[in-house]
């Protein structure tokens, strides 16, 4: 990381490990389960301005009442769909289709409201941001 | 595919009977050493996934109908759009073979593109109690100009391949996706040469 990065990172003040150059991600982003890419440098946005309640991250099996989760908010923002390189998206609920990974299908990593098409959410601490 | 140059967007659509595994082969199309059952409760609309084709990346909007299929509710806007089509049955269910008819017309009414690429994937080769022969689904599939393939989603084996198959011969058709055409995205280089991916399985 060079010093600039590091001024970058620790600006933004977010307990995850990532890296930014003009504001977007300098490394690929990826699952941090199977590594499946989901992002390439410089395809999404760091965006701290919104909160957002995703249920935990599991398995089908681990049975669990579906309130459970957490408020985000770090986020990755990408603009279009194809942006990125492998995502899956949900069926609808409430308006909302959440992202997962496309290819072991761990999530939600991430969001996406059906009345803003200009908006996709990856959360920071749901996804692998370096190398 | 370090070096992502984007030649174009396309939407592929999974088809077939409940059961013949139409989900597993989305979910295997890249990486797979992962538990199946991961399949997020809420369910699966659908997939972008990026593929290298002779060098030339292509995104795909993959749809798989999602259990829609059991109540025959599969509405025209499904299909509208779409470039590919992979017609997918069950090599240990006769049934599911002799459903493919069916489903053949019903895309033939709803697509919207004429030249719409269809790709028929005999799928579970891996499991006993074989009902349809290779030849039995060669034979359908030229016989409605179709692309062949047979798979199995739990070993992996020709579902890459699939994919590719289909991925080269909609670019190959031109019509097909140059009025998909999005702003920034262009044509890169020649194709040269088809590398024949699936050798002998391919039936165009």
């Amino acid at each position: 990381m060079t010093d600039v990065e590091a001024l970058n990172a620790a600006e933004a003040g977010s307990s995850h490990n990532y890296v930014l150059t003009g504001g977007k991600n300098t490394h690929n982003i990826t699952c941090e389960r199977c590594s499946s890419l989901i992002l390439l440098p410089q395809k999404a946005m760091l965006h701290i301005d919104t909160e957002f309640f995703l249920p935990y991250m599991k398995k089908k099996s681990e049975v669990s009442s579906p309130g459970d989760g957490e408020t985000i908010s770090e986020f990755w923002l990408i603009d279009d769909m194809f942006q990125f390189e492998n995502v899956g998206f949900s069926n609808t609920v409430d308006g909302v289709k959440y992202l997962i990974c496309a290819d072991c299908e761990i999530g939600p990593i991430g969001w996406h409201r059906l009345d803003n098409k200009k908006a996709f959410y990856i959360a920071l601490s749901r996804v692998k941001n370096k190398p | 595919m370090s070096d992502h140059s984007v030649l174009t967007t396309l939407k592929i659509l999974i088809i077939g009977e409940s059961g013949v595994g139409k989900s597993s082969l989305l979910l295997r199309f890249t990486d797979d050493t992962f538990d199946p059952e991961q399949t997020a409760t809420i369910g699966v609309d659908f997939k972008v996934k990026t593929l290298t084709v002779d060098g030339n990346g292509a995104k795909l909007a993959i749809w798989d109908t999602a259990g829609q299929e059991r109540f025959r509710t599969l509405t025209p806007s499904y299909y509208r759009g779409a470039q590919g089509v992979i017609l997918v049955y069950d090599v240990t269910s006769r049934q599911s073979f002799s459903k493919l008819d069916a489903w053949l017309n019903e895309l033939e009414t709803f697509s919207t593109k004429h030249e719409v690429i269809k790709m028929l994937v005999g799928n579970k080769i891996d499991m006993d109690k074989r009902e349809v022969s290779k030849e039995d689904g060669l034979r359908f599939a030229r016989k409605h100009q179709m692309l062949f393939i047979e798979a199995s989603a739990k070993t992996k084996e020709g579902v890459q391949c699939a994919f590719e198959e289909l991925v080269e011969k909609i670019i190959q058709t031109p019509g097909l996706w140059e009025t998909e055409k999005q702003g920034g995205m262009t044509l890169m280089g020649s194709r040269g040469t088809s590398q024949g991916y699936c050798g002998g399985y391919c039936v165009i």
